[in-house]
């Protein structure tokens, strides 16, 4: 199998994944029993009537057969027309979405991409001088931090430097200074932004480098006993290069998969994570399609939904891509 | 027998060797001892947490007649124990405190703003208060707002300094502060005192003749703090012992001859009552008694709230009664004043703080701070005025006095906008342990065993079978979970209402979404074991399918369901945790999360929530991280037992 042969079929993948997850989310419409348009309005609207409710019903297409909506439903998404929520003024969902996706994007790149490195740092160093007090300490801080609710992770970022240290901004994502007057220059601009996105960013980080550590860890520790280790070291090469060379290099087919699962566990711990620190990204925007409205709004979270399986059904495609281009096996195999 | 004997003993035998390698992992231990302890917890929580988790009422059924029964604690209470904390203030002090108002543009709705000043904002003052002069000022209205909120004995002073430098002191007339909230100097926005400052800055903003920007104003006045704890003023409320009354209660006739004593046949429940006659002497017109009880009020601060109750039956004619508060050697002040006519049955009367009965009979807004101003000795009392010719009889039962003070329990009170009463946070804790452990385990069961069924199946049948479920697989894999988590339990509301969600929907979605990485690690483990000689030679003997699963395949696969049951309860402890976080677990459930939720959406500021209520949120989030934490250690240390490639090398 070629590499070309490969991305086909990764490409074609992804276009199913796409299409599955569209069917999730026309299914959860379509299966709910009664009419939730019906019980939809009831909870939002003091008076409706008859009339009313037909339109509604008319508009959002609700009339037609189940095959022709959803129909109708891939086309919407798949042409980015979400409609407009109730939270926002009314403002389209694409455009909300589209608004906040950039931030969460760089508060999550920047967290993956430390945490990644942190962890793949540590994890290496420490599978080497494994059963020491530096192992059973990364290993047993790791395993807490891995399994620590992320909002304790926040409340506390939150009561050490906001409260007590006040070294930044209590949450947002610019200065509050900057509705009155906003930055002249980019240095401005740039410090602003990222006193603002430390925070949020360490707790993502603290969130994800334990799973890193152990995981970096354990791959580790698979191959440095492999036979070309031996061979390496009786070389006579520096044991910095045998470690980060010979034995990372064959170890890290694994965590290349685990970057691309990354993403969608970063996610769940980007919504709480934004929503603790007001961050304005889509955590956020779930937060306020959950609480913002007389009900929570389910289309706009759909919507949300699917943007965020589009990036994580995008950046799987990338890590195969990765993964076939590293590793000859796939190429050739 | 013996063959099941036998059969025992190998089982004790293998445990014990188990454990005998389980116990030198330090971190398993400690994970172990934690799960008990919480498992403890949970099993317990009834007898282990003094208040119910939601809702919980002190002495509920106890007092007829009203549907309310007092509750436990007043919200927001700290710990019991603050009051062996040296640091906590505890007595009067004077207190300077300093808050800055923008005239210009809040002078038509609200006066004195605290909060952030921009820096832009400064920049447009005239050349006057110096910045940083400024931004102390704003630093201290943020920081003391709240504590200002308690009671301050003596009205403020006011200095008011202008933009340009100019002090101006001035006394605040009495209508312009509200005794409740010293903070709010005419501030709040529809408290009484709030057109009479406007004219007041309206009249200095005249006098001055300048552009008025910002005041900021200095408030001087005498203020106490202190720990205060719930009393019950009349323990035996039900009057249910005579030789209790006699040793508490005091009683005299001031005029008249009225007459009081303890009858032990009548009574709400005919369990005892107090009884007071009025048999009027020829000539006789009025007569007055008074039934009083002695005690010690001892903090520095008056008490939250009080709650108050009577039950009262009358024979004759109507009788004035008035419950009052004295303190020695000050004027008494009156609670409640009732009139009543006679009645066959019972009158119960509950008594609130801020009813506008008890306002008008203390005459102040804040009755608490009238009937308990400062520590010393005080008299409870209720007085009964009789007048008229005929004989009257009043019997008085399930006569009580509630204060609320502000420290209560191991932990607090909560002040939970879901819950009508506020509730004990060591018990909703304690309960709360129960949610965690039940959805933690069970949906790391459920999905386990499915997990485990569909990688056999799908790892030894293979062909189509298998391509179908680890694509499904794939897929579930690659679906943010979060997200998708919170859709579906939406999608349950929207439909259902808020109260269709509960506990087991969201095992439910966390089994769905939870054995994929375990079905996937199965199946491979199984591809490599179906090629051993040893299956082939279960095959060639003429085993079945279903035999070499059970008997060889899954032997072979059990040490990993260990591992996946430990380590994958702390992902749903944590996912539940979350859910309830986000406001989409089960309402009725007192759950660790959902005690978050409560403490997120309250209402208080996450800054001041994390100072002055960490015992709120910080034991929830912590427990919810230990026993999580507790998990993973048992199965990393069941990992490197029954992994033997992980084993350490000697």
């Amino acid at each position: 199998m070629g590499l070309k042969e490969y991305i086909a079929k990764r490409v074609l993948y992804s276009v199913i994944l796409i299409f599955a997850v569209l069917t999730v989310n026309f299914l959860i419409f379509a299966m709910m029993p009664g009419d939730p348009l019906r019980a939809y309005m009831a909870r939002v609207e003091v008076h409706t009537n008859k009339a009313q409710y037909e339109m509604l019903r008319h508009q959002l297409g609700l009339d037609k057969a189940l095959h022709e909506r959803y129909v109708d439903y891939i086309v919407k998404m798949l042409t980015w027309n979400f409609g407009n929520g109730m939270i926002g003024g009314g403002q389209a969902v694409v455009d909300q979405i589209m608004q906040r996706l950039p931030n969460t994007l760089i508060l999550m790149g920047l967290a993956a991409v430390f945490s990644i490195i942190a962890g793949v740092l540590v994890g290496v160093l420490v599978a080497h001088k494994r059963g020491g007090w530096f192992d059973t300490a990364t290993v047993t801080g790791s395993l807490v931090t891995y399994s620590v609710p992320i909002f304790f992770i926040g409340w506390l970022m939150i009561f050490f430097f906001c409260v007590q240290l006040k070294w930044f901004p209590l949450g947002g994502i610019q200065p509050r200074a900057w509705f009155r007057n906003p930055p002249t220059n980019i240095i401005e601009f740039l410090a602003g932004r990222i006193s603002c996105l430390v925070l949020p960013t360490f707790t993502l980080f603290l969130f994800s480098v334990g799973g890193w550590i152990l995981l970096s860890r354990a791959c580790v520790l698979e191959t440095i006993t492999e036979d070309y280790v031996v061979t390496a070291r009786a070389k006579g090469l520096k044991e910095r290069t045998v470690l980060y060379k010979h034995v990372l290099k064959n170890a890290s087919l694994p965590l290349i998969t685990s970057v691309a699962m990354t993403f969608g566990f970063l996610i769940s711990g980007a919504i709480i994570t934004e929503t603790l620190f007001s961050y304005n990204g889509m955590g956020l925007l779930v937060w306020d399609a959950l609480r913002g409205g007389p009900a929570p709004d389910l289309p706009v979270l759909q919507a949300i939904f699917y943007v965020i399986a589009l990036c994580v059904i995008v950046a799987n495609f990338v890590a195969d891509l990765l993964y076939g281009v590293i590793d000859p096996r796939i190429k050739y195999g | 027998m013996a063959t099941r004997k036998a059969r025992m003993s190998f089982a004790v035998k293998r445990f014990k060797g188990f454990w005998n390698q389980f116990s030198k992992s330090k971190r398993g231990v400690a994970g172990v001892v934690i799960i008990v302890f919480f498992s403890i917890l949970a099993v317990f929580a009834p007898l282990i947490a003094p208040y119910a988790p939601i809702d919980p009422v002190k002495d509920a059924g106890k007092y007829p007649g009203t549907t309310t029964p007092p509750k436990i604690a007043e919200r927001l209470c700290s710990p019991a124990w603050y009051k062996y904390l040296p640091w906590i203030p505890r007595g009067p002090t004077q207190v300077e405190q300093s808050f800055w108002t923008n005239v210009t543009e809040h002078g038509g709705i609200s006066f004195v703003v605290f909060g952030d000043l921009e820096s832009g904002a400064l920049a447009e003052m005239k050349d006057g208060i110096p910045k940083a002069t400024f931004d102390e000022y704003r630093q201290n209205a943020t920081e003391h707002y709240m504590r200002l909120n308690r009671a301050a004995t003596e009205p403020p002073q006011l200095e008011i300094i202008f933009p340009n430098g100019t002090h101006k002191q001035t006394e605040i007339q009495e209508d312009m502060w509200d005794s409740r909230s010293p903070a709010a100097v005419g501030g709040i926005y529809g408290t009484s005192g709030y057109a009479s400052m406007r004219s007041f800055i309206n009249d200095l903003y005249e006098d001055l003749g300048q552009d008025l920007v910002y005041v900021a104003f200095k408030v001087r006045y005498q203020y106490s703090r202190d720990i205060t704890e719930n009393m019950e003023l009349v323990p035996d409320f039900q009057f249910a012992s005579e030789e209790t009354f006699n040793n508490e209660w005091d009683w005299a006739t001031l005029t008249g001859s009225a007459d009081l004593r303890y009858n032990n046949v009548e009574g709400v429940d005919n369990d005892g009552c107090i009884e007071i006659t009025y048999d009027p002497k020829a000539g006789e017109e009025e007569s007055t008694i008074v039934l009083s009880k002695q005690f010690k009020y001892p903090y520095w601060e008056p008490p939250l709230s009080f709650w108050g109750h009577v039950s009262v039956r009358v024979q004759g004619k109507p009788v004035e009664l008035t419950i009052t508060m004295q303190k020695e050697g000050a004027k008494p002040v009156a609670i409640i004043e009732l009139l009543r006519e006679a009645s066959t049955s019972y009158y119960h009367r509950t008594i609130y703080t801020y009813e506008d009965a008890v306002m008008e009979a203390s005459g102040s807004l804040t009755p608490e701070k009238i009937i308990l101003p400062s520590p010393g000795n005080y008299t409870f009392a209720i007085e009964a005025v009789f007048t008229g010719k005929d004989k009257t009889t009043v019997y008085l039962d399930d006569f009580n006095l509630l204060t609320y003070g502000n420290t209560f329990g191991l932990l607090g009170t909560d002040n939970a906008a879901s819950s009508a009463y506020p509730r004990d946070i060591f018990s909703t804790l304690v309960y709360g342990t129960q949610v965690s452990l039940i959805v933690g385990v069970l949906s790391a069961i459920f999905s386990t065993v499915i997990g485990l069924f569909l990688g056999l199946v799908s790892g030894y049948v293979g062909g189509i079978t298998d391509e179908v479920i680890m694509r499904i697989a794939d897929l579930f894999l690659v679906l943010p979970t979060l997200p998708l988590f919170i859709i579906l339990i939406v999608a349950l509301k929207v439909v259902y209402g808020a109260g269709a969600v509960s506990m087991w929907n969201i095992i439910i979605v966390l089994t769905l979404f939870g054995w994929m990485g375990f079905a996937r690690s199965v199946r491979s483990m199984v591809l490599s074991l179906r090629e051993r000689p040893f299956i082939e030679a279960a095959k060639a003997a003429g085993a079945g399918k279903f035999y070499i699963i059970n008997r060889h395949v899954l032997p072979n696969v059990f040490a990993l369901v260990y591992i996946t049951l430990a380590t994958s309860v702390p992902g749903a402890i944590i996912t539940e945790a979350s859910l309830s976080w986000l406001g989409l677990g089960d309402p009725r459930l007192a759950s660790w999360g959902k005690l978050l939720y409560d403490f997120q959406s309250s209402g208080v500021a996450v800054t001041r929530g994390l100072t002055e209520y960490w015992f709120w949120m910080f034991p929830a989030c912590i427990a919810i991280a230990v026993l999580a934490t507790a998990f993973i250690l048992m199965g990393y240390a069941l990992d490197e037992i029954l992994n033997p490639r992980l084993r350490m090398r000697r």
